[in-house]
């Protein structure tokens, strides 16, 4: 019988190191594959968490340079980049402390979608925030997914439509001061049933629920935990079979009427034009050079010490 | 026989080299493997309508002190109301690095 093998001496051993060579080509890829590093929440560390509170915002959008550009000059942030493979992502920071980040992402030729900032969640435990929330009715957008330096973190879809994110933060979440002007300040969730909503977050992360007293005949539902408030839950105004229910996130300025206005010449819209809102200051909701909606509002020092009147 | 023996040999110190280097791969990170990616790349539904905003359409946070109102915290169907006892809570007033 003719063997398939003639030279039992030298072929074996050229095809085990052939097949060596190509094993290291993969380990070496796979060693060199490169990783997604995120910079902490928080630096240093600290220990403090409070689920519930919004600790992060991450813009999607199809113009990573064009963002850049408005948010920077709007606000004056700066940009630190994280280039990995094909992902681009830049952390944005106001004095140093980051604030946000900018995440590329293309929009494919006929997807009718709309660029947005993304809110994030702190929570304990990512893996018991996903149980809970598809408990009460959430879905899953991005499942779990850890990364270094930053945390565990998920996306998700409220009952409603409305998308978040819940972030575990491995560097603790960011102190509970009040936002200095160009930092996020405040969310505010617009549903079409503020009711089962406020029953959804309060059950997902266990907030306390404030009805606020209006004038306008809407629900106005406050969310809050540790004794401060977090988020409110409004609901959509009237014809809201048009819009989707979503998460607004709202940066502190000393003049909304003055950072309309820049924006605008920035290459902004102006969605909401400035108007009073309940605690005596301006608000105003704007969209950003690609679509991204996000909010401005004053607040003083006295805002946070005075009762309303 | 010897060359079956060889063979065998090689198959098993093949499957070996296989297991370890899959296991670099996938052991690689904390909790499961760590992404190389960005789990975030979404977009909301296009079309957001703001009118209907404006006087009385508050969603900004109250002041500290701010009214509850008669009747706030009496139950509710769909959630739990905080305790009439409660105070309306309002933002934080310690600045950073103070």
């Amino acid at each position: 019988m003719t063997s398939r093998y003639p030279d039992h001496g030298t072929w074996p051993a050229r095809r085990i190191l052939g097949l060596l060579c190509g094993v290291a080509v993969l380990a070496s890829a796979a060693v060199a594959a490169p990783t997604f590093v995120l910079p902490p929440l928080v630096q240093p560390a600290s220990t403090e968490h409070h689920p519930g509170k919004v600790i992060w915002a991450d813009l999607v959008t199809p113009d990573i340079a064009g963002a850049k550009h408005f948010y920077g000059e709007l606000f004056g942030w700066t940009f630190t980049d994280v280039h990995t493979g094909a992902v681009d992502y830049s952390v944005a920071l106001l004095d140093g402390n980051p604030v946000g980040g900018l995440f590329q992402r293309a929009i494919r030729p006929g997807e009718h979608r709309q660029p947005a900032w993304l809110t994030f969640i702190s929570v304990r435990d990512v893996g018991a925030a996903e149980r809970d929330i598809l408990a009460q009715g959430g879905k899953v957008v991005a499942p779990p997914r850890s990364y270094p330096d930053r945390g565990r973190q998920a996306v998700f879809a409220d009952p409603q439509g409305a998308v978040f994110a819940v972030l575990q933060s491995s560097s603790g979440d960011p102190q509970d001061v009040l936002a200095a002007p160009g930092e996020w300040i405040w969310s505010s969730v617009l549903a079409r049933d503020p009711d089962t909503d406020a029953a959804f977050y309060q059950n997902v992360f266990g907030y306390e629920v404030f009805e606020i007293p209006s004038n306008d005949g809407s629900k106005h539902i406050l969310l809050s935990t540790d004794d401060y408030a977090r988020a409110s839950l409004n609901a959509l105004p009237a014809d809201a079979a048009k819009r989707h229910p979503h998460w607004l996130n709202f940066v502190r300025v000393d003049s909304v009427t003055a950072t309309a206005a820049r924006a605008e010449a920035l290459g902004g819209r102006v969605l909401v034009q400035p108007f009073t809102d309940r605690h005596g200051g301006l608000i105003a909701v704007l969209a950003d050079p690609a679509g991204a909606p996000f909010g401005l509002l004053e607040w003083t020092d006295a805002d946070s010490k005075q009762g309303a009147k | 026989m010897t060359s079956l023996m060889q063979r065998r040999w090689m198959h098993g110190l093949l499957v070996v080299v296989f297991a370890a280097v899959a296991g670099c791969v996938a052991g690689g990170g904390y909790d499961g493997g760590v992404d190389v990616g960005y789990g975030v790349d979404f977009y909301e539904p296009f079309g957001y309508e703001y009118g209907g905003w404006g006087p009385g359409y508050g969603v900004g946070p109250p002041r500290r002190g701010f009214d509850r109102g008669r009747g706030e915290g009496a139950p509710h169907p769909a959630y739990r109301p905080a305790a009439p006892s409660r105070s309306m809570p309002s933002l934080p007033t310690r600045s950073r690095g103070r």
